[in-house]
């Protein structure tokens, strides 16, 4: 398949997705807002409309209206008298109404054009997408990187964080911007609808085998890569001429797969010994004299 | 505002409005350096707001608030917070030394790599909580008692001057409230303030220089804590004895 330069392209593009997104994944999944990515991804649909019906970049529109949603779902869970999950339900119904009802306005009209974005169109990416992704993958690595450490507090304990001196708003802000720009990067791999999943899956597949944060991230992204170039691999092998498998869902299925598994291989992990790993309901452990 | 030297919080004539109630009302308190000041009082006096608004993290609604002597704090690494959780919190697992790592935030600017003595400093947190054994495991799969100790631990690895600590007994069987104890009193004799938010001092009794007792948002009582019995802060206070037969289920399995 690596014959192919739009297959080559598009490996690049999943493999770089798959680091990324579960990357900003794992401090998402630990603020417990597993589906902002979700929010966002619906947001980002009447981005790219705009785009769409102005005839300009529907990515350029989708980084603005995503960027702008992600910060309202901010202000809304902070300020708002709305609990987070109405707040995000709020803008998944908005995002995707306002996605379709733009684009009919768009020249042709026809809301098939969404379609690609929806599900994904990884085989179309070209040169110059790639370059984007790239810039766009690089972009949220270095701050992560950067900013990491006080994410980490503010995702774990937001009043603790506060109470440290950490821009607490400053930083839920970043963090909601950056997960935008994930999603936008992802859009074209997995489509908008399924973009969260590569944010969420491989992190809750990771922390079946995990004790901590650092080995949760870095396992994750070693998932998402396998679920990207596996599901992109799948797809093309199977994909006959009748039939016609779509890249962005096999990712996504593949992702799920490894979840199961490590589910399976987490399970034999704790009945080996408790403490072993992280995830589920706390053992019994003997008493705290033990460790004084 | 007249500016003590030594004093760590003043708070003068402070109110809080927490949607539409007053949960704070005209409270005046000084807290200086040294002391060792239990907050006491029944569920819902406001004692956890009152540290919480101490540190700035609610809003006063009216009122004058100073931390060393200025309205701002700019220097949070003095500060230690030990708020009041039913678990170390977040949706990933962690470990014990990742947690109380993040504590040094403070300390560590934000391009600093983590230095020799910021391990040294999380590692005498680790000892000084007794969980030094602890720090490879996942912290949500402790028990109550070892997450508090956690959260503890987290507070004093950011080496601070001061330390606030909400009700830091919740949970904690015997020994570990006697460990915890003997853990503030090194502390303590370093020279650190401690503001304790409590429902009955226990082992801590000896420790406390100075108590508080809110009810109702005001301030009831100060001075010496409460005789007799120690532990009953207050009147009407539906006080649960730690060796009576305790009527709510507790969330505490240590």
């Amino acid at each position: 398949m690596l014959a192919y330069d739009f297959m080559r392209r598009a490996l690049l593009a999943a493999i770089l997705i798959g680091l990324a997104a579960p990357a900003v994944g794992t401090f998402i999944v630990q603020r417990r807002l597993a589906l902002l990515g979700d929010g966002i991804g619906h947001i980002a649909l009447t981005g790219v409309a705009f785009g769409l019906v102005t005839s300009t970049s529907p990515v350029l529109g989708a980084v603005i209206v995503s960027a702008l949603g992600a910060i309202a779902i901010e202000l809304l869970r902070t300020r708002g008298r709305t609990g987070g999950d109405v707040a995000l339900a709020l803008l998944f119904y908005g995002g995707l109404a306002g996605g379709v009802l733009v684009t009919n306005f768009a020249p042709g009209g026809s809301t098939s054009n969404l379609l690609a974005y929806l599900f994904g169109s990884i085989s179309s990416v070209s040169g110059q997408d790639l370059w984007v992704i790239g810039g766009l993958v690089a972009a949220v690595l270095a701050l992560l990187a950067v900013f990491g450490r006080e994410l980490f507090l503010l995702c774990q304990d937001e009043e603790v964080a506060r109470a440290s001196g950490v821009p607490v708003r400053f930083l839920s802000m970043l963090l909601a911007v950056t997960a935008a720009l994930t999603i936008v990067v992802a859009m074209r791999v997995v489509g908008l609808l399924l973009v969260s999943a590569l944010m969420v899956v491989p992190v809750a597949a990771s922390q079946q085998l995990t004790r901590g944060f650092r080995a949760t991230a870095g396992l994750a992204m070693i998932f998402g890569v396998l679920a990207a170039v596996g599901g992109l691999a799948g797809s093309y092998q199977f994909s006959t001429g009748e039939v016609n498998i779509s890249p962005g869902p096999a990712i996504v299925m593949v992702a799920l797969g490894l979840f199961v598994l490590a589910s399976l291989g987490g399970l034999l992990l704790r009945r080996r010994g408790p403490g072993r790993v992280g995830s589920g309901a706390s053992d019994p452990l003997p008493s705290t004299e033990a460790s004084r | 505002m007249e500016t003590m030297t030594d004093a760590v919080f003043e708070l003068h004539d402070g109110h809080v409005r927490l949607d539409g109630r007053e949960i704070l009302s005209g409270i005046d308190l000084t807290i200086r350096e040294g002391e060792v000041v239990a907050l006491l009082g029944a569920n819902g006096s406001g004692k956890s707001t009152l540290v919480r608004a101490l540190l700035g993290l609610i809003p006063l609604s009216s009122g004058r608030r100073a931390v060393f002597g200025s309205p701002k704090i700019s220097d949070w690494g003095r500060i230690g917070y030990v708020p009041q959780r039913l678990e170390v919190g977040g949706g990933v697992p962690s470990t014990v030394r990742e947690i109380v790592s993040s504590g040094r935030i403070a300390r560590q600017s934000r391009f600093r790599l983590t230095s020799k003595a910021d391990r040294a400093a999380v590692d005498r947190a680790l000892a000084a909580t007794g969980i030094a054994g602890l720090a490879r495991r996942s912290a949500s799969r402790l028990s109550g008692g070892q997450q508090q100790r956690v959260l503890i631990a987290r507070a004093l690895a950011g080496e601070p001057d001061v330390l606030i600590m909400d009700e830091p007994l919740a949970g904690v069987d015997a020994a570990n409230q006697d460990a915890l104890a003997s853990t503030l009193a090194g502390l303590v004799a370093q020279g650190r303030t401690v503001v304790l938010v409590l429902h009955e001092l226990g082992p801590l009794a000896p420790l406390i220089t100075r108590s508080v007792v809110l009810d109702h948002g005001r301030v009831v009582h100060r001075g010496e804590p409460p005789e007799p019995t120690g532990a009953c802060a207050e009147p009407g206070h539906d006080h649960l004895h730690p060796h009576a037969p305790v009527g709510a289920p507790s969330v505490w399995k240590a």
